[in-house]
């Protein structure tokens, strides 16, 4: 009962405190519940969209394959392999809305009865069955060809299946989950089409012949034997050496590395926010601290009386914890409940950018793991913090004695011009330890604002960076003929526009790596290739592989491997590493005439990559190529339509963390500033009481916070600045990006730390607003 | 004939305790004449301090009028009201009421400063000199917290000076001090006055009451009677000191 009641009055007593300790944990919850949730069921619901959608261990794109089922045959003949699952295909660019794709469309025969894929509603809400059967003339498209390509129900999408007329043009009816190319990292794009139309396109591709700009293809499912303890690198090297898989293959992925490439940017965005999360619960453990310390100076002559009417310490420090556990845990509760809606609405906001309704039911007990730890992580720094109290005694607190000693000022200040400012630095000098907590919050927010604000300043507002980091070499339009196009020809229509001012080719067959099918970037300038370490493949037997690459193989510059071609292969020097993180990163480098040792040259091969004297031309120049040449050539930009996606994603978690920075830094100066003038009653009435008006003393309030900002401020921005790249860096190369390096500019560097002195000074001149009331009262002995 | 330099009219000074009214001030007049030392007195809760607040504009009133050289200033804004009392009002209080964490120095050097009461520099010598007139010279550098009452108390009356007000109020100056310290800090007021500065205090100590030269006896919210003196010397304290008892005494002191 007595409990109950001291509890009940200290809560009622620190009422704002303990609201404001509510709020915090309540957003951390929040924010971690929704990260949880995202993070943990996009992982989960991949893989099983994955085996739904039939994918095996390991699947291989196949093209112009005579004779499908001998292949598949071939495979399972081998002993580990115990089926291949063929889903038939054709590969061929698209155009919608006036954009042609820089990345082959795959026009998947859609069959009911497989029960392969999942259906959306047209408004993208909610799931519906999936239908009977697609009409001829009709298609479905992943969600996300709405932000890559603006496609709604009801647009049409042209394949340029053969030259000279020979489209096939869908229109879109619907919308299905595709959990391997529906997000838009990913460049490739599945089309649920009716089998008429695939017979339609088929034909077309026969009747065209050389003509033909669309393939014949297919996906094969490997499944190994469930006694197979080969791996999928194992397996794909197993199957290029006993089977003719490698003549056929355009691209082969293992499933975990397919949910790799689907999880990139859940994960990436899951794994900052998560980082923010820990910086948020952080800041909430120096909120409580403070607070803590706050409530015992103030407590300190009533604590002394209950302990002389026998309560002893350990009881006053377990109300103490109550009292802040209370809040804490119900900010905890509400926060993980509020995280449910949170999921979904995410998960609904994202849909257009993964392709996948990612589940929003929290995992239970992820969460209530994940509640218990913080629970118990706060109680027992609570309990830590309330340790003062075992020394107050009770003759100590009545003669209002305090813990604090008073120190000898050895410089007084100058207050000469800028009262003020010298004024609200004398302040803060002598009570620095009221402000530390502030100064830690800013340093953390700015030091992780400035982290996600380099991250921002290397993507770039056009994607440059992120478009580096994927492409071997940098170029302003990359154009790769199918037909008789020469070059020259389409270079005289560049030219038309702008001068060309560099030029060079590249190429990305597939190529078995000792073993393993990887994309090879062939280049006719080696030294165009971004090296990071050693020099690049000047020579014909000389190759340049990527850290991942070096790092799964065990390979250093200097060690030979095999590489295996359309026509040979051959033994290769690896001469350096180079940076590019396309496929994740599993891909390798080599020159036009190492290549040519053991694969087959032909026109189409080749891409012409282009600098421009004016690259502001670069859209007019795509449009002009395109009307003239059709679909005889394929046009690329440095850039893919993903990529804005990827910005928008970017900049929306960036104002997320800065709207939750702005709640934070209002709640900690609030927290902060009310304890500060609680303390500061009578020393603010005596200023005013000396002449000084309500609105300079909150002018020096406010100054205090700024001072307290701008240091943690400046200390964040400089530990960024040594720390920030590093730590990027190593998260970038968990996606296959390993040359990191934001040089940020000034605006960049600087905004972080501004914004949060912006902020903190602000919160404070409003919190300070109470000095107003500050009455002359406490200074009057007697009335 | 004095000037008047502060003039209260009919101030009333009600408080609503329990939804009850009680009346701590009832329709005062009252004139503060510049060059005097005028004391006020009273029992405890006659409202002395209630009075000193309403008529330094530190407490509103809820009726009548206060007037600073002619100005009224019971409705000034609180901007008016904080530089008046910069530049026009010193105030000294029983508890000194220092800024905890600034030195004596800078407890001084602030008001100065606040007051503008001229350049940087002169006024860093005004607080030196002040301090020094008033024996607090050698602690300046302390914080209130580590230096004695009476050094407090004298850093306080420093810092009321700093300004040049127009009129020093004093709330009980002494009640804090031990009897070598209280005459020591009465002593420098009666300084200050021979000077010219003008003082209205508040105190319920006898022995300060004898430096003023104009006492107003308050009792249950108004002013029963007031008593004028000449001008305070060590000469004639024994009569002062008799004049002043008996008159309490006929007021039932």
């Amino acid at each position: 009962m007595g409990n109950k009641t001291l509890l009940k009055a200290n809560i009622k007593r620190h009422k704002g405190t303990l609201f404001g300790i509510f709020i915090l944990t309540l957003l951390v919850a929040a924010a971690l519940g929704t990260v949880l949730t995202i993070w943990s069921n996009s992982e989960r619901y991949i893989q099983s969209e994955l085996n739904r959608a039939g994918f095996g261990k390991l699947t291989a794109w196949v093209a112009n394959i005579s004779d499908t089922k001998e292949l598949e045959n071939s495979m399972e003949s081998l002993e580990e392999i115990e089926r291949v699952e063929a889903q038939s295909l054709i590969y061929s660019n698209y155009t919608a809305n006036g954009i042609e794709s820089d990345s082959e469309g795959q026009l998947i025969v859609y069959s009911p009865i497989e029960n392969r894929y999942r259906f959306f509603t047209d408004d993208l809400s909610e799931y519906t069955d999936a239908p009977d059967t697609i009409p001829s003339g009709k298609v479905y498209v992943s969600p996300s060809m709405v932000q890559l390509l603006d496609i709604r129900i009801g647009d049409e999408i042209t394949f340029p299946i053969a030259r000279a007329g020979g489209d096939l043009t869908l229109t879109v009816i619907g919308f299905f989950e595709d959990p391997f190319m529906g997000s838009s990292m990913i460049g490739m794009k599945a089309f649920l089409i009716s089998e008429s139309d695939r017979y339609l396109a088929l034909d077309l591709i026969r009747k065209a012949e050389m003509d033909a700009l669309a393939r014949d293809g297919a996906m094969l499912h490997i499944f190994p034997t469930e006694e197979s303890g080969l791996t999928a690198s194992d397996q794909n090297r197993l199957l290029n050496e006993q089977t003719r898989l490698a003549e056929y293959t355009e691209a082969v992925h293992s499933k975990d590395a397919i949910a790799g490439f689907m999880l990139i940017l859940q994960n990436a965005f899951s794994g900052l926010l998560l980082a923010f999360v820990a910086v948020l619960l952080f800041v909430v453990l120096i909120v409580l601290s403070h607070s803590i310390s706050s409530t015992i100076a103030s407590d300190f002559v009533n604590m002394g009386i209950l302990k002389t009417i026998g309560l002893t310490a350990t009881r006053l420090r377990l109300l103490q914890l109550m009292q802040y556990l209370i809040p804490a845990a119900l900010g905890l509760a509400v926060g993980f409940l509020l995280s449910v809606p949170l999921g979904k609405m995410v998960a609904d906001a994202t849909l257009t950018s993964t392709g996948v309704r990612i589940p929003a039911t929290p995992p239970v007990l992820f969460s209530i793991a994940a509640f218990i730890l913080i629970a118990l992580l706060l109680a027992g720094f609570i309990f830590i913090r309330t340790r003062k109290i075992s020394k107050i005694t009770p003759l100590k607190a009545i003669r209002g004695e305090t813990d604090s000693a008073t120190k000898q000022i050895k410089q007084p200040a100058a207050f000469g011009g800028g009262l003020h400012i010298r004024l609200a630095f004398r302040q803060l000098v002598s009570g620095k330890n009221r402000y530390f907590g502030a100064l830690v919050v800013a340093f953390l927010l700015v030091f992780f604002l400035s982290l996600v604000g380099r991250m921002d300043s290397w993507l770039g507002s056009d994607g440059k960076g992120m478009m580096n980091a994927f492409n071997p070499a940098d170029h302003d339009i990359g154009v790769q003929s199918f037909g008789e196009l020469t070059q020259e020809e389409f270079e005289k229509t560049i030219e038309q526009y702008t001068d060309i001012t560099d030029t060079y080719v590249l190429a990305m067959p597939t190529a078995s790596f000792n073993g393993i099918s990887y994309t090879a970037n062939v280049i006719d300038e080696p030294e165009r290739f971004h090296i990071l370490e050693g020099r690049t493949c000047t020579a014909d037997n000389e190759i340049v592989i990527t850290e991942f690459i070096a790092a799964n193989f065990d390979m250093e510059v200097g060690d030979t491997v095999n590489v295996r071609g359309d026509s040979g292969s051959g033994e290769y020097v690896v001469s350096g590493v180079y940076s590019c993180a396309n496929d994740m990163g599993d891909n390798f480098g080599m020159n036009r005439e190492g290549y040519l040792k053991i694969g087959k040259d032909h026109s189409n091969l080749w891409c012409w990559h282009y600098f421009l004297a004016d690259s502001l031309q670069k859209a007019a120049i795509i449009e002009g190529l395109e009307s003239a040449y059709g679909g005889d050539i394929h046009v690329h930009e440095n850039t893919w339509p993903g990529l804005f996606g990827i910005i928008s994603a970017m900049q929306a978690l960036t104002q997320l963390m800065y709207a939750l920075t702005i709640v934070f830094i209002f709640i900690v100066t609030a927290l902060t500033g009310s304890k500060i003038l609680s303390a500061e009653q009578k020393d603010l009435s005596i200023y005013k009481a000396i002449g000084f008006s309500s609105a300079s003393l909150r002018l020096t309030f406010a100054l205090r916070f700024a001072m307290t900002a701008l240091l943690g401020s400046v200390a964040g921005t400089a530990l960024a600045a040594v720390f920030a790249d590093p730590i990027v860096s190593s998260v970038m190369k968990l996606v296959g990006i390993s040359n990191f390096s934001s040089n940020p500019n000034v605006i960049a560097v600087a905004l972080p730390a501004v914004a949060v002195t912006i902020l903190f000074t602000g919160f404070g001149w409003l919190s300070a607003g109470k000095i107003k009331l500050v009455p002359f009262t406490v200074l009057i002995a007697e009335l | 004939m004095k000037n008047t330099i502060l003039r209260g009219k009919k101030i009333s000074k009600t408080f609503i305790q329990s939804g009850k009214e009680i009346q701590i001030l009832i329709n005062i007049d009252v004139d503060i004449y510049e060059g005097d030392f005028t004391v006020i007195m009273g029992s405890s809760g006659a409202g002395k301090s209630t009075l000193l607040y309403a008529l330094s504009g530190m407490d509103a009133i809820t009726g009548g009028s206060v007037k600073f050289k002619g100005q009224e200033i019971s409705k000034l804004s609180e901007k008016k009201m904080a530089k008046l009392r910069a530049n026009e009002f010193g105030f000294v209080f029983q508890q000194t009421h220092l800024v905890s964490n600034l030195t004596l120095f800078e407890n001084v050097a602030v008001a100065g400063l606040v007051a503008k009461a001229g350049s940087v520099k002169e006024i860093y010598e005004k607080t030196n000199m002040l301090l020094l007139k008033m024996h607090a010279g050698d602690a300046k550098d302390r914080l209130p917290s580590q230096v004695s009452g009476g050094e407090a108390q004298r850093a306080a009356i420093a810092r009321a000076m700093i300004g040049n007000p127009g009129l020093l109020f004093a709330d009980e100056p002494t009640g804090a001090l031990n009897k070598s310290n209280s005459q020591e800090v009465m002593s420098l007021f009666t300084e200050l006055n021979k000077d010219g500065q003008s003082i209205l205090m508040v105190t319920h100590d006898v022995r300060a009451a004898l430096h003023g030269n104009r006492i107003l006896y308050l009792e249950d919210g108004k002013i029963l009677d007031e008593l004028n003196l000449p001008p305070y010397a060590h000469d004639d304290l024994k009569v002062r000191e008799t004049k002043v008892n008996n008159w309490l005494s006929s007021l039932q002191w």
